[in-house]
């Protein structure tokens, strides 16, 4: 189910000197099977915006609509579209509270009011799509280690059965194998055919997963595009705020120093190639 | 330089009811007013490690000292922590007091301190880290990056010789990451303060004058960041990453491409390849 | 929602009354509550009305902040004022129909006890509102100190004031997060019956706590890392003395409570 999004302003404590224009007119769509990533510093609004994908919030002005349907209209049921938009947040974890793994992920299906046997098919299946082993089932999600239990709070949404996922900042905290492993995990859910609304800090990570950024900036889009022509843009970036990919700056600057190499490059392997297939052309700078 | 201030002799210490050791021997020297950056994945035991040096616990066995002091004994801890103090990761859980500038003052409070000396070596602190503009400010309404820039103030007011950060930039975005390390940079340089760097973010492990890599509660790499990042493969191994130059580095030169070792950042990955012939 | 309660919450300034002794500012406190319960009628309410609303003019925090603090209690009002209302006949009957009776007596008497229970809110947020946490718990600490002889535990208590205070922000931050995460799960907080709603809130309790205890955990060795050690030995950075301004509020206070007897003395109500 698609998310359109069309010009969604939104002002936080409007009329007091703290006013604060979050969202300043933004218009985009999330279609289906997309696997988007979301960048931006702290107060770019980025996390206004999201808040809107799944009616945590609700527009003022402007529109947003979830598989066509306005979620700014009175009497809009919101369950129907939190089931349709999981929204897992930034240290998700803090928000486990059962006293077993399995007892935690069921708490979003049993709030839809599915049966019994529904809601344990969809717990293993959440459970497995995340990787935690059906062992630890039955373990209290407290005594599990930091990454576990972030897993368990991934499989609580996903056991919705959300056709979106919109994942804040999820690999905030862990350690690089811990990072890797999330998201890898995040592209298999994204390859079972969820699509994957991805927010970061890291330039890297949204580099190298998505095939589309969202670049958001004092509230409004600065740049929506895929991520090697977003890379172009270096110092408006820089300017932002925001860093670029080390191998897209190694490249941008062997090309002012006279070297032939293509644009858009921002991973290790492929900047390996680029550079050792324009030196063995005789390109040098 | 050339005067050691920490050691850290065979140092064992595991958590009650735990058989795993989170320090497993380990054994190590900083010298005064070196920048040291300690590296690991999540319980590789730099956690531990940093609370050792502050005597916050006392090791099984082993021997620590802090500027002379004997560290591993309790009786010297409240010593220990004048000389040696800590920042810690999470911005919220270390700031006490509802007013920056009383925040800061606490440890001096502890110390039993003159109020007219608290007052100026807070408003001192409060300077070196950018912060004197906002003493009156309520630290809820801070960002992380300046909450931790307090802590550091707080710690600074106590005028240690040492300041241990264990993983203080892990939940800070990517601008409250720079403001922080930079603070400590030149907190370093400027004040001549011994930094134990604590991480697991390569990108700030490079900038240190030396690299310590944990894994399993022991010490496993150590020496100049660029050296240590030479070993690509085992740091891989160890659940944790280099520097993109470095990497790409190892690759081109396993390509055939005469590099020298050491690449670290951008620049001197663009000076080599245009050495090329 | 969360963040409308503004007890706890200091507004920074340096008005006359932001300058005042938190030891003056705790005993006028009393002193105004007193004051409140000395008056027998509207008259003196009004006097005491004036003398908060000049005292908040003085400070710049603007009424808007004052109403604001008003909302949590705003239930207990007008559960006040309705009791009264309908269960003290007294005087006049103004309405009679079925079996309610409104008598005009009792309609006075609800009216008072709100406007009470309104002033005295009022009056205690004016203490917090231009007093720091620390400072308040600084000049509890320092009224307490004679009880220390007979072990009371005097520092101990005003450093738990204290924190709890400084938590207070953040946790209503964090149960804010926390409810939004679970609403995004279908959590529904909103509707149903009493005993569903209580059910409701597990899910938001249980994690609340679960942080609570974490951060007292960090938060204890924090301390410990800054060498503290208790109340012993311990010294302050801002030291509190009484200042000539202390005397004038004593005085004005001292004025107001006089003008209260006059007119309770008198008969004005």
């Amino acid at each position: 189910m698609p998310i359109e999004i069309k010009h969604l302003t939104h002002v936080y404590m409007p009329g007091t000197p703290f006013e604060t224009r979050a969202l300043d007119d933004v218009s985009l769509t999330i279609h289906d099977g997309e696997f988007v990533g979301v960048i931006g510093h702290t107060g770019s609004g980025k996390s206004t915006l999201i808040a809107h994908m799944n009616a945590l919030m609700r527009p003022e002005v402007g529109h947003v609509l979830v598989g066509g349907v306005d979620v700014g209209e009175k009497n809009q049921s919101l369950i129907e579209i939190r089931r349709e938009v999981g929204l897992v947040f930034q240290y998700p974890e803090y928000q486990l509270f059962e006293e077993t793994v399995e007892k935690d992920v069921a708490f979003g299906p049993q709030n839809l009011g599915l049966p019994e046997e529904k809601i344990a098919e969809r717990v293993r299946d959440a459970c497995a799509q995340v990787g935690l082993s059906e062992d630890l089932l039955g373990k209290s999600p407290f005594e599990l280690s930091g990454g576990q239990k972030r897993r368990v709070a991934i499989a609580g949404v996903l056991a919705m059965k959300p056709s979106t996922l919109v994942l804040d900042e999820p690999v905030a905290g862990l350690d690089p194998a811990g990072r890797e492993e999330l998201l890898q995990l995040i592209q298999g859910i994204h390859q079972s055919g969820t699509t994957v609304v991805l927010v970061s800090h890291s330039m890297d990570d949204v580099a190298r997963f998505c095939t589309r950024l969202i670049v958001m900036n004092k509230g409004r889009v600065a740049f929506d595009a895929p991520p090697r022509e977003v890379f172009r843009h270096g110092s408006e970036l820089r300017e932002m705020g925001l860093d670029v990919p080390e191998c897209a700056r190694l490249c941008e600057l062997l090309r002012e120093k006279g070297m032939d190499l293509p644009e858009g490059i921002f991973r290790v392997q492929d900047c390996k190639r680029a550079i050792l297939s324009a030196l063995g052309e005789g390109s040098k700078c | 330089m050339g005067q050691e201030i920490i050691r850290v002799q065979d140092v064992v210490y595991h958590y009650e009811g735990s058989e795993a050791e989170a320090v497993a021997g380990v054994s190590l020297q900083v010298e005064r007013g070196e920048f040291v950056a300690v590296l690991g994945r999540n319980g590789s035991g730099k956690s531990t490690l940093a609370k050792l040096l502050n005597a916050l616990i006392l090791p099984a066995s082993g021997e620590i000292y802090i500027d002379g002091l004997a560290a591993h004994v309790e009786e010297n801890a409240y010593e220990v922590r004048k000389r040696c103090g800590m920042v810690f990761q999470n911005p919220d859980n270390q700031i006490i007091a509802t007013i920056v500038e009383e925040d800061c003052a606490f440890g001096l409070e502890n110390l039993g301190v003159e109020p007219r000396e608290i007052r100026r070596r807070v408003d001192e602190a409060l300077k070196a880290v950018g912060m004197l503009d906002f003493a009156q400010s309520a630290p809820h309404m801070l960002s992380g990056g300046q909450k931790q820039r307090v802590a550091i103030a707080g710690v600074l007011a106590m005028r240690p010789k040492i300041i241990v950060f264990d993983e203080s930039t892990a939940m800070l975005d990517p601008s409250g990451r720079k403001e922080v390390f930079q603070t400590a940079r030149r907190l370093n340089r400027e004040e001549g303060i011994t930094i134990v760097w604590i991480t697991h973010f390569m990108q700030e492990a490079a900038q240190a004058d030396r690299l310590l890599v944990m894994h399993d509660g022991k010490i496993a790499l150590e020496g100049k960041p660029r050296e240590v990042f030479e070993n690509v493969e085992t740091i891989h191994e160890m659940g944790l990453s280099v520097p993109p130059m470095a990497q790409l580095a190892t690759e081109l030169r396993q390509a055939g491409l005469p590099l020298p070792r050491g690449i670290l950042t951008v620049e001197e990955m663009a000076v080599e390849l245009c050495r090329l012939k | 929602m969360l963040k409308n309660i503004t007890i706890g919450q200091f507004f920074p300034g340096n008005s006359l009354i932001h300058r005042l002794d938190p030891r003056t500012k705790l005993l006028l406190t009393l002193a105004l509550i007193a004051s409140v319960f000395l008056s027998k009628g509207f008259a003196g309410f009004l006097l005491v009305f004036l003398f908060v609303l000049a005292c908040a003019r003085s400070t710049k925090i603007g009424l808007k902040f004052l109403v604001r603090g008003l909302k949590p209690i705003l239930y207990i009002v007008i559960i006040t004022f309705l009791l009264n209302v309908f269960f003290q006949s007294d005087g006049k009957i103004l309405v009679r129909w079925k079996f309610i009776t409104i008598t005009e007596g009792g309609l006075q008497r609800a009216a008072f006890l709100a406007a009470r229970l309104i002033l005295l809110v009022t009056v205690s947020q004016l203490l917090t509102l231009t007093t720091s946490a620390i400072s308040l718990t600084d000049g509890l600490e320092s009224l307490m100190r004679p009880l220390k002889k007979v072990r009371f535990p005097a520092h101990e208590i005003a450093m738990m004031m204290s924190i709890a205070l400084r938590f207070i922000p953040t946790l209503m931050e964090e149960a804010d997060k926390i409810m939004k995460a679970q609403m995004a799960r279908g959590a529904d907080f909103e509707s149903g019956n009493l005993f569903r709603r209580a059910k409701a809130m597990v899910p938001l309790l249980v994690p609340l706590f679960v942080s609570a205890f974490r951060r007292a955990d960090d938060l204890a060795m924090a301390m410990e890392a800054r060498c503290y050690r208790g109340g012993e030995g311990r010294t302050r950075m801002k030291q509190l003395h009484f200042e000539r301004i202390d005397l004038y509020a004593f005085l004005a206070v001292l004025l107001l409570i006089a003008g209260i007897l006059v007119l309770n003395a008198v008969g004005v109500f």
